[in-house]
């Protein structure tokens, strides 16, 4: 559960939670004795024996095979077959070395695959629930023409967490309702930014819906990045962009400055597993 | 080439070629470069939690294993819901034709979370169907592509400008909140005494 600063039509704010909506897994596996089964990720092969490093240690593509007769380099008995759990995401440099410090770029592309921009990375900070709410933009669109004009993604259900912020969103819902309409609801002084949820996270445009029956209320905020329309351009074949970090077309670069890859998740586990670690879950069993 | 899926409606067979249309397609798509100092480009990696081993791309899968930690084999097992009732696999929708019986309301649509989108193209006469579409009407459908254990709700709808298009949603679990159903709120279960009332200061 999140939380959100949202204000009224009355420019009256309260911070109030969001709830996920998703559907939960609805499948199960069970062995022939009617009991679950899990599900494990498991160890099967480290960069020090890949299809690299054994061509490395031969000396030539066509001296593996040779080396895979006379003995099993490619397996570690020791290690593979073992589960993984709290694993950690790292970036490694081209000799299979952790890298600490690490400049990030973004290589925008348009949609035909050509290089618009290259520039520093800049990581989306999130902008749902600070000091400064959401304001009312007031901007209704008919259902009946929303609906038709993007793809929502993705939503979430904002809930009151105490009777006075009950009042609020029922009476946000309220109002929407009466309208038949979805409010855009965006960030910063106009309501016009992209909301961000979590830092790094997609940026989405919001559309606020209200639904009362009775005294209860739902007030939904439905999620977009995309419109429901048809790709103008071709896709073309991707240009390349040189691996060493130079570009072959004039495009903007700016240079940041370095740094340190662990905050993101991106440094040696043992340095701070807390902050670095992703767990991963138990993998779900694949829909249709 | 597309696979072909078929919609039937009003006993005439109409057969498309859904085309998947997504933001890269539309907007273009920005990819995350990293460089070492030496200006070398780095690729991510999985490390485990020794802190030593590091696991590249496809160097990790995904195993089932019994309540005793034996292996198992997914043919060996039975998936059920989450009431234990076993679940029938549904067919590929490009098995079969589909039949648009169903229509769905722009609240019930705007109740699923949109996965995918696909423009839906067809080299025969389909403006029966898209006449229907440019009128407002959703219809609604099981979907799977490949065919499965469960099947999502597929959409046909026209766009802004007339065009039809197929939306890929799952339902979503939105309800209505009343005032005793706040999200955070928890009631502790205190023991009542005759001297609630009171003021005590020994606790102080």
């Amino acid at each position: 559960m999140g939380s959100i600063n949202i204000a009224n039509s009355k420019n009256r704010d309260a911070i109030v939670n969001t709830k996920s909506v998703h559907s939960p897994l609805r499948v199960r596996w069970l062995d022939e004795k009617g009991r679950q089964v899990q599900s494990v990720r498991l160890l099967r092969c480290t960069i020090d024996r890949d299809a690299d490093a054994l061509i490395k240690l031969a000396g030539s593509l066509d001296k593996v095979s040779e080396l895979l007769l006379k003995g099993d380099p490619e397996v570690d008995v020791e290690s593979y077959g073992r589960t993984l759990s709290d694993t950690s995401r790292v970036y490694i440099d081209p000799d299979k070395k952790i890298v600490h410090k690490i400049l990030e770029f973004e290589n925008v592309r348009n949609a035909d695959g050509s290089l618009r921009e290259r520039r520093p990375r800049v990581v989306p900070v999130p902008n749902t629930a600070t000091e400064t709410p959401l304001k009312w933009s007031g901007k209704l669109i008919k259902k009946s023409e929303v609906f038709n004009r993007f793809v929502f993604a993705n939503k979430m259900q904002v809930v009151h967490v105490n009777g006075l912020t009950y009042d609020f969103l029922y009476n946000m819902a309220k109002e929407l309702h009466e309208q038949q309409s979805l409010m855009l609801l965006g960030s910063g002084p106009k309501s016009n930014q992209p909301l961000i949820f979590q830092r790094g996270g997609t940026p989405y445009r919001g559309f606020l819906e209200g639904r009362i029956e009775g005294d209860k209320y739902c007030l939904i905020l439905h999620l977009s990045n995309m419109e429901l329309k048809v790709p103008e351009v071709q896709v073309a074949p991707a240009a390349t962009v040189p691996a060493e970090g130079g570009t072959s077309e004039p495009v903007k670069t700016v240079e940041p400055a370095p740094k340190a890859a662990a905050p993101e998740a991106k440094s040696e586990a043992p340095a701070a597993p807390e902050a670095s670690s992703t767990k991963k879950k138990t993998p779900r069993a694949k829909k249709s | 080439m597309a696979r072909a899926l078929v919609f039937q409606l009003d006993g005439r067979e109409h057969s498309v070629s859904p085309e998947k249309i997504d933001r890269t397609k539309l907007y273009g798509a920005i990819d995350v470069e990293a460089l070492d100092s030496k200006n070398r480009k780095c690729q991510l990696a999985t490390l485990a939690d020794d802190g030593r081993t590091i696991v590249g791309a496809g160097g990790s899968s995904f195993a089932t294993l019994s309540p005793d930690g034996l292996w198992m084999e997914k043919t060996e097992l039975k998936a059920v819901d989450t009431e234990g009732k076993h679940i029938m696999p549904v067919a590929s929708s490009y098995s079969a034709p589909i039949p648009l019986t169903k229509k769905a309301t722009i609240d019930e649509y705007l109740a699923h979370n949109i996965k995918g989108v696909y423009v839906v193209r067809s080299e025969g006469d389909v403006s029966a169907l898209v006449d229907e579409l440019k009128k407002g009407v959703i219809y609604s459908f099981p979907y799977s592509f490949r065919g499965g254990l469960e099947a999502d709700v597929g959409f046909l709808l026209a766009g802004q400008d007339g065009t039809a298009f197929m939306a890929i949603g799952q339902p979503t679990r939105i309800h209505f909140v009343g005032l005793e159903q706040a999200s955070v709120l928890t009631e502790e279960e205190t023991e009542t005494t005759a001297d609630d009332d009171s003021v005590d200061f020994d606790m102080m």
